[in-house]
């Protein structure tokens, strides 16, 4: 029989790690839903996606360290790294390939694009880890015994207010709503007056500023290489489709549930199974049911 | 007319063929013998065995048209388990080689089973996830792979006595360039009479529109399971070989970067045709060594050249040498 304290102390450690989890979770969705965005317009996958997560983060870091802006600061550059990669991987690579009618080339190019920038950054940043630090990460606030950061009080912050706004502008904007209509029938849009073309590149602008943005909130909370990317983006794909691949409902929850799985997983197994639990249940989802855990209409692509 | 022209422009066909099987047989042969040194050997035994992942991804990619992101780990398998056979339980070299292919051609088979349901985009993500499942189970699995201090001193394959032949000993570069190589040559064989029967032509019929193909009586869900074992399998083989070759095996030589770098040798020698990724391997194995400056950039050169191609080539190499030879068709035309 367990005594009340070790009861006390696992219900502690349960709810520091499920805290842990939700922030982790909600960047995660951050990423997940550029993804996911970006799949409902043009049913195409960026896999460049994770490394403007990086090239974001890095360039927070360097205008924090090289001119002294403040970290809130730093998250508004990120922002704009993001959104200007954005542009210009439409602009080169899905814009000219639209028409092109292949399902597996546009991925493919950004694969190239994704090993370039990692490539890149690593001999422009070099291999050994930085170390982001910012004001908030050190202000601890403790609460009935757990604990978090001002850091994490941020990033969770940040990414609701996001989550906010991004759903007020697809649901009570004529943008949001021309950009829900391409994503169900565009051509029937095209016809309506709505032009695919620039709400296509709206999307990606958007994904990609919500990327970069989670590269500059994720980066002091994991360790900043040139390949930190190449981990966010497996969960990326994993949260997308565990949530239903253009469902938005459905990514929110995935991504938290990968968060705190990861959590748990440190807790109480081991850090190095994460990728396998997390993909594990990816392989069992798309065994199942691989519509997500949100059914949608959207099933003639499985 | 068009009767008795028929068979003639086949054996034609089968005759070039043939000289070209000739040609790549007296390379093989040839090269090491030109190219001295303990640095060329190893860079022709590294493209003899990248021509093998490319062979066999190019065959579930090209022919099938199933992106598989996966193939580090079906070459991740072929290594580490005859590896593990042979330092483990001292199984033989040849009995571990085929343990290895059988192990990645059944790991792609199971994968193909989720590509039975699955197209296009949630393929290329299942087959990542199986990547990097592989890649972090031999990375923690330490009481078996030793995680990433790696296995040491792994021997090259027994050497080859047969009475009234002199002794074939894998110790020597040249041998074992001459075993991967002549494997290659066989594999290429095999592939190109695969894909020119009817089963390459119903793999292509899947590719282009599984739909109607099924609509024909094609079993589209086990032809894609055949693709798989085989293209796994290939790559199983490749990382055979790579174990023996270089001796040491660390988990990050079949981290899901390779599995990039394999589809950029098979996008940039032209998909869809066995040539192409032969070509394409070659090329990228042997490009970033003769750009030596090139350094730390070596994989960016991957990267822009699996961009570009797909941008302004997708034929790769092949539809750039058909073009050429085009050209050349007109003007010598054109000059009499």
């Amino acid at each position: 029989m367990r005594s009340s304290g070790t009861r006390q102390v696992t219900a502690t450690i349960v709810a520091q790690q499920a805290i842990n989890g939700i922030v982790l979770g909600s960047l995660y969705v951050l990423v997940a839903l550029g993804l996911t965005l970006i799949y409902g317009v043009l049913v195409q996958i960026n896999f460049a996606h994770a490394d403007f997560v990086t090239l974001g983060a890095f360039a927070a870091y360097f205008f924090m360290h090289l001119f002294g802006g403040s970290y809130l600061a730093s998250i508004g550059v990120a922002l704009v790294v993001g959104a200007v990669l954005g542009w210009l991987i439409n602009v080169s690579i899905f814009a000219p390939l639209r028409h092109k009618g292949s399902e597996l080339l546009p991925l493919i190019a950004t694969i190239g694009v994704s090993v370039m920038m990692q490539n890149a950054m690593l001999s422009l940043f070099g291999p050994v880890p930085y170390a982001f630090e910012t004001p908030y990460s050190q202000q601890v606030f403790r609460v009935a015994g757990t604990f978090f950061t001002a850091q994490s009080i941020i990033i969770i912050a940040v990414s609701i207010a996001t989550i906010a706004l991004l759903y007020a502008f697809m649901k009570f904007t004529f943008l949001g709503k021309a950009l829900r209509a391409v994503a169900q029938d565009r051509e029937t849009a095209g016809l309506m007056g709505i032009n695919p073309s620039y709400l296509i590149m709206l999307t990606i602008v958007i994904s990609s500023a919500l990327a970069g943005m989670a590269g500059a909130m994720l980066a002091p909370v994991l360790v900043l290489t040139p390949f930190a990317g190449t981990s966010v983006i497996v969960k990326a794909f994993a949260i997308v489709i565990i949530g239903g691949f253009g469902n938005v409902e459905g990514t929110i929850l995935a991504g938290l549930l990968v968060g705190l799985i990861e959590s748990f997983t440190t807790q109480y197994l081991d850090p190095g199974l994460i990728d396998i639990v997390v993909f594990g249940l990816l392989l069992l989802m798309l065994a199942f049911r691989p519509t997500g855990l949100i059914s949608e209409r959207r099933e003639e692509n499985v | 007319m068009s009767d008795a022209a028929a068979p003639s422009a086949t054996a034609y066909r089968t005759s070039s063929r043939r000289i070209g099987f000739l040609v790549a047989a007296l390379a093989i042969a040839v090269l090491p013998l030109v190219l001295g040194g303990s640095y060329w050997h190893t860079n022709l035994t590294v493209c003899a065995i990248n021509v093998l992942l490319a062979l066999g991804l190019d065959f579930i990619l090209g022919y099938a048209g199933q992106l598989n992101l996966g193939q580090s780990a079906f070459y991740g398998l072929g290594a580490y388990v005859s590896t593990l056979l042979i330092t483990k339980l001292g199984v033989p070299f040849w009995g571990a080689f085929a343990a290895g292919v059988a192990f990645a051609g059944l790991a792609g088979m199971i994968l193909a089973l989720f590509a039975v349901r699955l197209r296009g985009h949630y393929l290329a993500i299942a087959s990542l996830g199986l990547a990097v499942i592989i890649h972090q189970i031999l990375l923690n699995w330490i009481s078996l792979t030793q995680g990433p201090l790696g296995i040491y001193a792994i021997p090259p394959p027994p050497a080859i006595a047969i009475p009234g032949l002199p002794r074939v000993d894998f110790r020597n570069p040249i041998a074992l360039f001459y075993l991967v190589a002549g494997f290659a040559l066989l594999t290429y064989f095999i592939l190109d009479q695969l894909v020119r029967s009817p089963i390459g032509e119903t793999l292509t019929a899947i590719r282009e529109d599984e739909i109607s193909a099924a609509s024909l009586g094609i079993n589209a869900a086990a032809w894609k399971v055949f693709a798989f074992g085989v293209g796994a399998a290939v790559g199983g083989a490749a990382g055979c070989f790579y174990a023996t070759f270089v001796g040491t095996l660390v988990p990050d030589a079949f981290f899901i970067t390779e599995s990039f770098t394999i589809l950029s040798m098979v996008i940039v020698g032209g998909m869809g045709t066995l040539i192409g990724p032969v070509w394409g391997a070659i090329l990228l194995t042997l490009l970033p060594e003769l750009l030596r400056d090139v350094g730390d950039l070596r994989l960016v050169v991957y990267g822009l050249a699996l961009t570009l191609v797909v941008l302004f080539m997708p034929g790769g190499l092949v539809q750039a040498a058909r073009l050429v030879r085009a050209k050349l068709g007109l003007l010598r035309e054109r000059a009499p």
